[in-house]
């Protein structure tokens, strides 16, 4: 085994040259497109977390004070978590698939360039089209879009919201679909499906659920869309037809799809620990193969979401099987508890993200578990607590992650560091903010707040009160991140190729890396994650040496610890 | 051999890519047919919570006529495949005579289903689930037909041969989806 061998190719790291007209044209580089994926992402999350602010800021008082009635409302968190969940994490995480996937398995680009492109192209139309629905009566169902509030009551915004969501969804197939056949054939020699970074198999967890589970959302709305313009009558009772089908449908996909939103957080985040504790991952294969009973166990549980419409026989089923999911999530924790255990921890903002990621991810798990039982969730249906679990779960889960790895990959992205004092401020008060937003919730929930609702009981009115304070916190802590990533772009600290001093194959080039990745093939380190050996520290003294760092920079930015590492 | 063929004539890149592309249109069939299994799950919902099925007073959708383009789809999913057994030996000729008959036959079964879905009788769900669903078989037999009859045009031109056979063989690929996807629907819908 090449244990020892440092990347060919030539020392030369040549910029890439690229202009910032060049992320807004058709490319087929992997790199430009997950770039475009992200910075998308984070024009719909600003859209997305506005739209939160308006909710916060109706919800300080229990009378309707910003919005003219409640239908103004139910639009408003529609489109928040319709924009939240398929135009910010899912597009978010695809970016970072896209940028990392065939970095790191030493490829010079995904398996169908022009399919990735066109699979990213489809995102903005989407969006735009989502958003046109305020001129027409917008979507007013919430993100399930139940019918008969989706099919009889909503304005013509809800059909463009079906075609918007049919957009995504063929878009988050065709990235998937690319993602497995770039996993499955181009790996380089030396590096087996056991060899691959974790990021690369929560990437192949994801994509298989797209794969099999999106196609039930296209099911789903192309009923929904002949229910709305066609005169077909598949929700309507009247009719013959069945309201429960949609929810029976939507869940199919839909529970996966919280997979989809959290698998490849949870590959950022094995990533990042293992980098900054400086120590091997515990249980490499543990929390691999955890991914892919996540992917499995996930399309067993979608009935869970609706205990209060199924018959008593069926709720205790779909309890087991979302109580077992529980499983392999913590043996992840755990793992990641394992990797922590005595290591060199660098409290970089990255790394305090990932901290942070486990911290409330933790919370959002046991809230699930709680609500997976089935008196417990008859009795905290459609309230509050329901609200907070899944804000735990993808703020402080995904989105948690989400931070941690624009920290931990913009180096490589753009070959400069993120400001590390407002990245610290920014964890700070995103941390914060977040925690004082989501955790009163549960109390609220608890006391029988129900959610979807601008008008509530006075006595829930202090407790409003904190979680709008905090929430405006939680949405000031963003443009932190942005001013910062705004402020190294344009003036930021140059790192070198490999400023964390990582094992996997996406550092073993030059920051950010040439056209085609790699000059000749590179040849992976045998353990992507064998931190803490004579062999490690030889290759990446070595790979320093093929890609210096810059000459200006200070050595406590490039160079990690000395010893041990 | 064929494969011995194909490294000896083409590059690295070139291997790689057609696997990828063999690879990729296994994985878009896996995925693409789960919608159809969505509307196969939508009929036995609908089916099954509805007191009986056919409705009361509503007749049984007419088995004859759907079995023939049963028939006539299957004859031409087998032609598709000799043809392409054909093309990879190089032998254009018999190419061009099964592929044309193979789209003939494919366009006589969409002519057959497309003349069922306009002359059922509208009877609420049990009509609007048999249209949606053979409705979104024809659209799908008539796109991949639609590229079928592109194929035969650039075979004619002679653009494929020994190692330059992928679009026949993707068009054969997704041709079978079509034939595994109407056996899907021919059997949920006529049979159970």
């Amino acid at each position: 085994m090449a244990s020892i061998t440092a990347p060919l190719g030539q020392a030369q790291t040549t910029a890439p040259g690229l202009k910032v007209s060049d992320f807004f044209r058709w490319s087929v580089d992997h790199k430009i497109i997950g770039i475009q994926y992200m910075a998308t992402a984070i024009f719909f999350f600003i859209v997305g977390g506005a739209l939160a602010m308006l909710i916060r800021w109706e919800l300080l008082t229990p009378n309707l004070d910003l919005m003219q009635n409640g239908e103004q409302y139910n639009t408003l968190f529609s489109i928040h978590a319709t924009v939240m969940i398929f135009l910010w994490i899912i597009p978010m995480f695809a970016g970072f698939g896209n940028y990392l996937v065939p970095l790191m398995l030493g490829a010079k680009d995904m398996a169908f360039p022009w399919l990735n492109a066109f699979a990213f192209w489809l995102i903005p139309p989407a969006g735009i089209l989502l958003l046109l629905g305020w001129f027409v009566g917008p979507a007013q169902a919430g993100w399930t879009s139940y019918p008969p509030l989706s099919t009889l009551y909503s304005g013509d915004g809800q059909t463009l919201w079906a075609m918007s969501l049919h957009l995504l969804g063929i878009s988050s197939i065709l990235g998937a679909i690319n993602f497995i056949v770039t996993i499955k054939n181009m790996r380089p020699e030396g590096m087996g499906y056991w060899q691959m970074p974790l990021f690369v198999w929560a990437i192949l967890a994801t994509s298989i659920i797209v794969v099999l589970a999106t196609p039930f959302l296209a099911g789903a709305l192309t009923l929904l869309i002949l229910d709305r313009v066609a005169g077909t009558s598949f929700f309507n009772p009247a009719n013959g037809g069945d309201a429960l089908l949609w929810q029976n449908v939507f869940w199919f996909y839909s529970h996966p799809a919280v997979y989809i939103m959290v698998l490849p957080g949870m590959g950022i985040i094995s990533e990042i620990l293992s980098i900054h504790a400086r120590k091997p991952i515990f249980g490499y294969r543990a929390i691999a193969l955890s991914s892919m009973a996540i992917a499995l166990v996930g399309f067993t549980v979608w009935a869970h979401h609706m205990f209060t419409s199924l018959t008593p026989e069926l709720r205790i089923p779909f309890m087991v099987t979302s109580m077992i999911i529980a499983v392999p999530t913590g043996i992840k924790v755990f793992s990641w508890l394992g990797t922590l255990w005595g290591g060199k921890i660098r409290f970089t903002s990255a790394m305090l993200f990932g901290l942070g990621f486990l911290s409330m991810f933790v919370i959002g798990g046991i809230s699930g578990v709680m609500l997976g039982s089935v008196p417990v969730d008859i009795h905290l249906h459609d309230t509050y607590f329901v609200v907070s679990h899944l804000h735990f779960v993808l703020y402080g889960g995904s989105v948690f992650a989400i931070f941690g790895g624009i920290y931990h990959w913009f180096p490589k992205m753009f070959g400069r560091r993120l400001n590390e004092r407002l990245g610290k401020l920014h964890f700070a008060l995103t941390y914060l903010g977040f925690f004082f937003t989501f955790f009163p919730q549960h109390i609220a929930g608890l006391q029988g707040m129900p959610r979807r609702v601008a008008v509530y009981a006075p006595e829930f009115q202090q407790i409003n009160m904190i979680i709008s304070i905090a929430s405006f916190v939680l949405g000031i802590a963003t443009f932190v991140l942005i001013y910062n990533i705004i402020v190294t772009l344009i003036a930021g600290k140059r790192v070198g190729a490999n400023p964390w001093r990582a094992l996997t194959l996406e550092w073993a080039t030059s920051s950010p890396p040439p056209a085609y990745n790699f000059v000749g093939d590179p040849v992976p380190f045998e353990d992507p994650y064998g931190y803490g050996t004579e062999e490690s520290v030889a290759y990446l003294d070595a790979l320093e040496k093929r890609f210096p760092p810059p000459v200006d920079a200070e050595g406590t930015l490039t160079r990690a610890p000395q010893s041990g590492d | 051999m064929q494969r011995d063929l194909l490294e000896q004539q083409l590059s690295r890149k070139e291997l790689q890519d057609l696997r990828n592309k063999r690879t990729g249109l296994l994985i878009f069939q896996i995925s693409w047919i789960m919608v159809f299994v969505c509307l196969v799950v939508v009929n036995w919902q609908l089916r099954f919570s509805s007191a009986s099925w056919p409705p009361p007073g509503v007749e049984k959708l007419p088995m004859l006529l759907p079995s023939i383009a049963t028939g006539l789809l299957l004859v031409s999913a087998l032609l598709a495949r000799w043809a392409t057994q054909a093309i990879k030996e190089n032998r254009t000729d018999p190419f061009l005579t099964q592929w044309r008959i193979a789209i003939g036959l494919g366009a006589a079964f969409v002519v057959i289903m497309a003349f069922e879905w306009i002359t059922l009788p509208y009877s609420k769900t049990y009509s609007d689930v048999f249209r949606t669903m053979t409705g979104f078989h024809i659209i799908h037999a008539l796109a991949i037909g639609a590229f079928m009859i592109n194929v035969y045009q650039g075979a004619r031109a002679g653009k494929y041969g020994q190692t330059n056979f992928w679009p026949v063989e993707g068009a054969t690929s997704l041709w079978y989806f079509v034939v595994v996807a109407w056996i899907l629907f021919y059997v949920v819908l006529y049979w159970i």
